[in-house]
């Protein structure tokens, strides 16, 4: 169980985290909002690579304010990164073992069984001896998924991690982390709000540093409830509107003439809240 | 698909192992291609499960730089090996500090009086170079990964700044008896090596390292400075001032400590 108590991190004078109140149990939470709205800020801090300015976080018990417990809570956690970084003379295999070590797995037997493990479980065993410089985008992606899953932490972290992967590895990543969030805490960042609606129990939206919404796909789906419409001439008005692939046009908000109700998806609660929330 | 399957008697001598290679050979590749026969061969999944595994340890292997094989030659374990050559800069560091000692001894060779000055003053400052690299978000281009990890932070820092200073000394501690002085003088950097280097880790829980370096750097010529000012430059290398020297470097180191453990 992790708890956040009024989390604050400021950046100069922009509030990145804004007194933001949490509590985070074993499943796959999903954080959506918009660039800016404290997303990476607020994962950055759960994964103690950056220090709140006030609040706290009490994650397994244990306070990563302070440094020993810091370190205790670094052994139980897995961090997927918005920009990993890599070391482009490593293969796949060296990176995933340099992180190993730095995760205090010592025993190279041990180690390297664990590194073959992880690489399996993101498919990339074949391109273990491969250089990461010569790796496409999605498979450092799943790179950098890979090394967050040694040890098996119980708390996995993940910023943004179905970018560069195509529709796929989208799916097979899906299934992973479903899996993985059966019996851990999961907290991942994303602007796909089909991955949210196919993978997490619960939603946060963010926004300018807080939690403007915090349920299930459902419920924020629900939010857009009978004011989601398919018409065949725009709205006159100026509704949140798009056309759609058989070239009729989906309206959120207000009923335009003609047009006939639909059931709403995540996006259209998430669109219709930021909407409301602006 | 071949009707033709392994006999009894074949596959026997087989399983026993006693089949002329090539016959062997046959009997693998034919094996490969038929369920049937497959079916047929008692296997311990145990066994070829381990079998596989070994392997797999075989040909998927990390693969080891220059500095990295060096390290384990040298008989460092090798995950402190893989810590310390892992990022780019540390491997700068450790050339920087190989070029410099190497210019030591050159210069040293053709202009062994005006030379004395120029290496006590620099060697000192010599490690900082390489702490100032090994560690840091601006140094390590998979800094956001190491950061999340136990062994990130203070730990890792001394780490590799311990390695950079046991090479730095050990380069420095071969060119001082290409000095003309006497073994005392020679020898008069050690000291204030150790106490920039624990005054830079020491200051790095408040300042990015490459800061904490300059700033020690800075005090340090500030010091040489005040000899030079009082007319004998050769004053802070005395013996009052090596003992401080050496008790700043204890403090320093202590206080270094206290910090990473609070």
């Amino acid at each position: 169980m992790i708890q956040i108590k009024q989390l604050t991190k400021t950046y100069g004078a922009k509030r990145a985290l804004d007194g933001l109140d949490l509590t985070l149990g074993t499943g796959v939470t999903g954080l959506l909002g918009p660039n800016g709205a404290g997303k990476t800020t607020l994962l950055r801090c759960l994964a103690t690579t950056l220090a709140p300015n006030g609040g706290s976080v009490d994650a397994f018990g244990l306070d990563p304010a302070d440094r020993v417990q810091r370190t205790a809570l670094r052994r139980r956690l897995g961090y997927l990164p918005q920009n990993p970084g890599s070391y482009p003379h490593f293969t796949a295999f060296d990176l995933v073992d340099y992180v190993a070590i730095l995760k205090e797995l010592t025993d190279r037997k041990h180690r390297h069984a664990e590194v073959r493990r992880v690489l399996a479980e993101v498919d990339l065993t074949d391109q273990a001896g491969t250089k990461v410089r010569k790796l496409s985008g999605g498979m450092r992606q799943r790179l950098a998924l890979a090394q967050a899953l040694l040890g098996e932490p119980d708390l996995l972290i993940l910023d943004e991690p179905t970018v560069g992967l195509d529709p796929e590895q989208r799916m097979t990543f899906r299934a992973l982390v479903s899996r993985l969030g059966e019996s851990r805490i999961v907290v991942l960042s994303t602007h796909q709000t089909e991955d949210v609606a196919a993978l997490c129990e619960r939603v946060v939206v963010m926004r300018d540093g807080r939690a403007i919404f915090d349920g299930t796909p459902g419920e924020l789906a629900a939010v857009a409830d009978g004011r989601v419409w398919l018409s065949d001439a725009p709205p006159a008005t100026s509704e949140l509107f798009w056309r759609t692939a058989d070239g009729r046009y989906r309206t959120l908000g207000a009923r335009p003439p003609a047009a006939d109700t639909v059931a709403p998806g995540v996006e259209d609660g998430y669109l219709m809240l930021l909407g409301e929330a602006a | 698909m071949s009707s033709w399957h392994i006999p009894d008697g074949l596959r026997e001598r087989y399983l026993e192992g006693t089949l002329e290679p090539a016959l062997a050979m046959s009997v693998d590749a034919h094996l490969g291609r038929c369920a049937d026969c497959r079916a047929a061969v008692p296997h311990d999944k145990d066994w070829l499960e381990a079998s596989w595994a070994r392997l797999e340890a075989e040909l998927i292997t990390p693969h080891l730089s220059l500095s990295e094989r060096l390290l384990r030659h040298g008989g460092v374990p090798d995950h402190l090996a893989r810590l310390l050559s892992a990022t780019p800069t540390m491997s700068r560091a450790w050339l920087a500090s190989v070029v410099a000692v190497l210019a030591f001894a050159v210069l040293a060779a053709r202009k062994q009086a005006e030379f004395l000055p120029a290496f006590l003053i620099v060697a000192p400052v010599l490690p900082l170079a390489g702490i100032a690299l090994a560690y840091g978000p601006r140094v390590d281009p998979a800094y956001e990964l190491v950061a999340a990890t136990p062994m990130s932070g203070p730990r890792l820092l001394l780490t590799r700044a311990t390695a950079v200073l046991a090479v730095a000394v050990v380069l420095a501690g071969l060119a001082s008896p290409l000095l003309p002085a006497p073994p005392g003088l020679a020898a008069a950097w050690l000291l204030p090596a150790l106490a920039a280097a624990a005054g830079c880790l020491a200051v790095s829980g408040r300042l990015p390292v490459p800061i904490a370096a300059l700033a020690v750097a800075g005090v340090w010529l500030a010091i040489v400075g005040t000899g030079h000012f009082i007319g004998d430059w050769l004053a802070v290398f005395g013996p009052a001032p090596q003992i401080g020297y050496g008790v700043a470097a204890i403090l320093l180191t202590y206080r270094f400590y206290r910090v990473s453990t609070r």
